[in-house]
């Protein structure tokens, strides 16, 4: 057990010299904002995707409908090893359940396949 | 006497001071990092159909999951059904495709496959044990019924998500 976890951190390091995106915390928590009936979530986003420089925010419920929210930006840059603090802001009464981060893929030039990644942290 | 005795309290409490530990803190946290290790590549071994099979000059691509928690993510992958970016296609393409674990950190990770649960083109899998598990992907568009591809160049995608349970 303790040596599986140890491989696995082992792992997580040197995943940064590959092709990584990773969002956390897995469970971010809602606290209230300086505006009143808002709630806010701070998550922090890091990519290590060469092949990517665009992701883009999204917020469900759990059903994975659309829900509303406001940030800085839906749609914002991260390039290669960059990290960025995220934070959303959602009414107190909201139904968002996941906060999700997908990345943007470019129109490539090969008959190939390309990977698109999402990944979610759950409101808890 | 006391020309000894200061000097060596003073040099005793200048080494404390010098040894003085600095300690760096870090947490250890559930998270979900997807990586994307090997792009596909369509090879083309009938004018009718792009592969990624290795036989017909295809590369299959591998995304590989590391869960540094058990239990606290699902990983959802979803072979390609539609061309991203193609040349006007004037017929049906008829899409093929699978999802299965490649290589796994953890003998535990074994039954990953025989677990899954399939709906559409959506393999699921529970990360139920710490560490990597990589998926190999494959995919095969036909088009028309034995009908040319135009030429020209693409594209589709592997979507790969990382889900908290």
């Amino acid at each position: 057990m303790h040596s599986s976890l140890i491989k696995t951190i082992i792992l997580l390091f040197v995943s940064g010299s590959l092709e990584a995106h990773e969002l956390t915390p897995t469970y971010p928590e809602l606290r209230s904002s300086y505006v009143t009936g808002v709630v806010s979530a701070k998550l922090k986003m890091w990519n290590a995707r060469m092949d990517v420089n665009y992701f883009k925010i999204e917020v469900n419920d759990a059903d994975w409908n659309p829900v509303p929210f406001i940030t800085n930006e839906r749609l914002f840059k991260l390039r290669y090893g960059q990290r960025r603090e995220i934070e959303i802001f959602l009414p107190i009464d909201t139904s968002a359940t996941y906060i999700c981060t997908k990345s943007m893929l470019d129109k490539e030039k090969m008959q190939r396949t390309v990977i698109s990644s999402k990944v979610c942290s759950k409101i808890k | 006497m006391l020309k000894i005795v200061v000097p060596m309290a003073v040099s005793i409490l200048a080494t404390e001071f010098v040894q003085a530990q600095t300690e760096i803190i870090g947490n250890v946290d559930s998270k979900c990092i997807i990586v994307s290790e090997t792009p596909g590549v369509y090879g083309n071994p009938n004018p009718y159909q792009l592969t990624t099979a290795t036989t017909s000059g295809g590369v299959q691509p591998i995304i590989r999951f590391d869960v540094l928690a058990a239990d606290y993510y699902k990983a959802v992958i979803e072979h390609p059904v539609s061309f991203s970016s193609a040349p006007t296609l004037d017929d049906v393409v008829t899409w093929t495709g699978d999802v299965e674990v490649s290589e796994v950190s953890d003998t535990d990770m074994s039954t990953y496959d025989s677990d899954k649960i399939e709906y559409d083109n959506a393999h699921e899998y529970q990360m139920t044990v710490a560490g990597s598990t990589w998926f190999k992907i494959s995919s095969v568009a036909d088009y028309g019924y034995n009908k040319s591809f135009p030429a020209g160049q693409y594209t589709a995608v592997v979507e790969a998500e990382c889900i908290p349970l």
